[in-house]
């Protein structure tokens, strides 16, 4: 009996072993990874893949500050990769010494976020505006003007997302304040414009923004570049995704490994995968956001032609990673428009 | 055997304590702690959270008292209230008519009102919004019947949102009131008309006070789960006014302040308390009076 016991237990430690080598757990963005290229990665170095998502970076944030996570892999914008690693959350993986690093395009080396590329590699990049119903509302997109003080075919018709980040990053840039401001009377224009702004807003929502927009329920919504995209060209739904003179918000989604990782090398693995040109190229063509590794452009489906919304021709500002004191300006000006 | 009972109960007591007891202690932990940079907390007393509730720093940086979280915890309430009101409202007449059934359709209504929990929530809610939505069902009914030709949008309001919570929580005031009326013993009715009592007041005089038990257990299923809502505030309140779960939700997350987030979650945890107790003293009174 004992030795029946025992056996058992050793075969479950094996086994657990043999599991733990072929196992990746992936923590990205919602629907952001082509689920052809999992199952390619999966056949070919025999690993299971686990894919969970999330809808916000504070969403990340907020799981790997209570620890123990078991992700392997997790894609944050730049500023929380900055923020990731300044709180000790991030696995330093010498980012710059693998295959992968190659294929990145020069001008997302050694950026702010990760000055040695220690810890992350690129992944895909874009911007967040807003989309218009081109059936709601046909006059002129080429302002924040059009969002933020909306003219009459939009009252009662403005989406906005029900997280701050990126909404009052747009407004800042609207009315020349900058981002991460911690001057409270600069960040009280940023509430007094979004609160002129509420009764025009039909609904403060970060989901279903497809439908919404797309089928005309609201006229304008807060988006990003490949999402609009994608709804445009899969759907044929009539929408524009706006190009601001003032500048669209930027960001830069990058993999990397939170701390204490398993499978650290697996993880590697898949980085190295994810940006071999005729994978990136999959997923280029797949999450329809910009590319910041090197693409099969045989092969690549979008084009400044077909794809504008992805070539932007005003100012991109990325977003910072704020200060307490400045965020905090954030949250007082969404309480307070939301109190 | 009295050993027994003691050592028996262990397990249960050692559940309850690591399941129920030590999250709550370590929650009451963080709202004294101090907010990390980005999120998180450090442990160093500070009683910064529950000042917050009631004073922040203005636009010009000066403290001053601020009602915009006692705002949100207000409206939170008054919604909860009305959701549980809505529900009682609704629940009697179903749970009465319920009991009226034969055996057999009895206990298949019973099981088609707890049918909808077999459904995730927000699948649930998500079904509203197409039935509220643009050319949704609502709206085709009424535009069929001519009355109304033109209309905006029945989604993203309060009126929404209500909708959504008294459809969530709703069969959780009909079993505890189903199970008061079955219990009730039908010659008391009919002594009651005996007595010349009309429909009306045996209806306030007899059948209510003595459903009451189960009204009172259906108000709480209904009203302390309704404080933390946060679905349907987001999804069919368009969330356009914050709610108390909202709020709690935001300290963790974008706000990145755990300690205010865990204050507002105890206070949100003592207001249901004192709920509770009030009603639990209510009771005994009642218990009390029909004992003398």
């Amino acid at each position: 009996m004992k030795k029946t016991l025992l056996t058992t237990a050793a075969m479950l430690a094996l086994a657990g072993a043999a599991q733990a080598e072929g196992k990746l757990n992936v923590y990205v963005w919602s629907d952001s990874i082509a689920p052809e290229l999992i199952e390619k990665f999966s056949a070919a170095y025999d690993v299971d893949v686990t894919v969970d998502g999330y809808n916000s970076n504070e969403d990340l944030l907020t799981k790997l500050q209570a620890g123990a996570s078991g992700y392997d892999l997790a894609t944050p914008s730049q500023h929380f990769v900055k923020i990731l690693i300044d709180e000790g959350l991030l696995e330093d993986i010498s980012a710059h010494d693998l295959a992968a690093y190659g294929q990145v395009d020069e001008k997302w080396r050694g950026q702010w976020w990760d000055p040695e590329n220690d810890y992350s590699i690129p992944i895909a990049y874009g911007t967040a505006g807003f989309t218009v119903n081109r059936d709601v509302y046909d006059g002129p997109v080429d302002s924040w003007a059009t969002y933020f003080e909306a003219p009459d075919a939009l009252k009662g018709k403005i989406a906005s997302l029900n997280y701050p980040d990126e909404v009052v990053g747009a407004a800042q840039l609207y009315l020349g304040v900058e981002f991460c401001s911690e001057d409270p009377t600069e960040m009280k224009k940023v509430y007094d414009l979004l609160a002129a702004q509420k009764p025009d807003v039909a609904v403060y929502a970060s989901d279903n923004i497809e439908n919404r927009i797309g089928s005309g329920e609201v006229g304008a919504h807060f988006w990003w570049d490949g999402n609009s995209l994608r709804t445009r060209k899969n759907d044929g739904a009539p929408i524009e995704f706006a190009m601001p003179k003032e500048g669209l918000v930027g960001w830069l989604d990058s993999m990397v490994v939170p701390a204490g990782a398993a499978n650290v090398e697996n993880a590697k693995l898949f980085m190295n995968f994810m940006s071999e040109p005729e994978n990136a190229t999959i997923q280029y063509n797949y999450y329809a956001h910009s590319s910041p590794v090197e693409l099969d452009l045989e092969k690549a489906e979008y084009t400044p032609e077909n794809a504008p919304e992805l070539f932007p021709t005003v100012p991109v500002e990325f977003s910072k990673a704020c200060s307490p004191a400045a965020q905090d300006l954030v949250t007082k000006v969404w309480t307070q428009l939301l109190q | 055997m009295k050993d027994f009972r003691f050592w028996g109960l262990l397990p249960a007591h050692v559940m309850m304590a690591l399941t129920l007891i030590v999250p709550i202690l370590i929650i009451v932990a963080v709202s004294f702690a101090t907010r990390g940079a980005y999120g998180g907390f450090e442990f160093s007393f500070s009683t910064e959270a529950y000042r917050q509730i009631l004073f922040n720093e203005g636009w010009t940086g000066e403290l001053e008292f601020n009602p915009q979280y006692l705002l949100i915890i207000g409206r939170t309430v008054i919604l909860a209230a009305l959701t549980t009101l809505i529900c009682m409202a609704l629940a009697f007449p179903v749970a009465y008519w319920i009991t009226l059934q034969g055996r057999t359709a009895r206990v298949i209504l019973l099981f088609m009102v707890t049918l909808p929990f077999w459904v995730s929530m927000i699948v649930r809610v998500y079904a509203w919004l197409i039935i509220l939505g643009n050319e949704g069902v609502i709206e085709k009914a009424l535009k069929l019947t001519g009355l109304v030709t033109d209309i905006d949008t029945l989604l993203f309001n309060s009126g929404a949102m209500l909708v959504g919570m008294v459809y969530s929580y709703i069969p959780l005031m009909i079993l505890p009131v189903f199970a008061s009326i079955e219990k009730l013993d039908p010659a008391l009715i009919e002594a009651s008309h005996d007595l010349h009592g009309s429909r009306a007041v045996t209806l306030r005089r007899v059948i209510l006070p003595l459903c009451w038990p189960g009204l009172a257990a259906g108000a709480i299923l209904v009203f302390v789960p309704c404080l933390g809502a946060v679905l349907e505030p987001i999804l069919l309140g368009g969330g356009k006014i914050m709610m108390m779960g909202n709020l709690i939700q935001m300290q963790f997350g974008g706000a990145r302040n755990w300690p205010f987030g865990a204050a507002i979650a105890i206070l949100l945890m003592v207001l249901v308390m004192v709920f509770l107790l009030l009603n639990g003293l209510r009771a005994t009174r009642r218990a009390m009076e029909e004992m003398t």
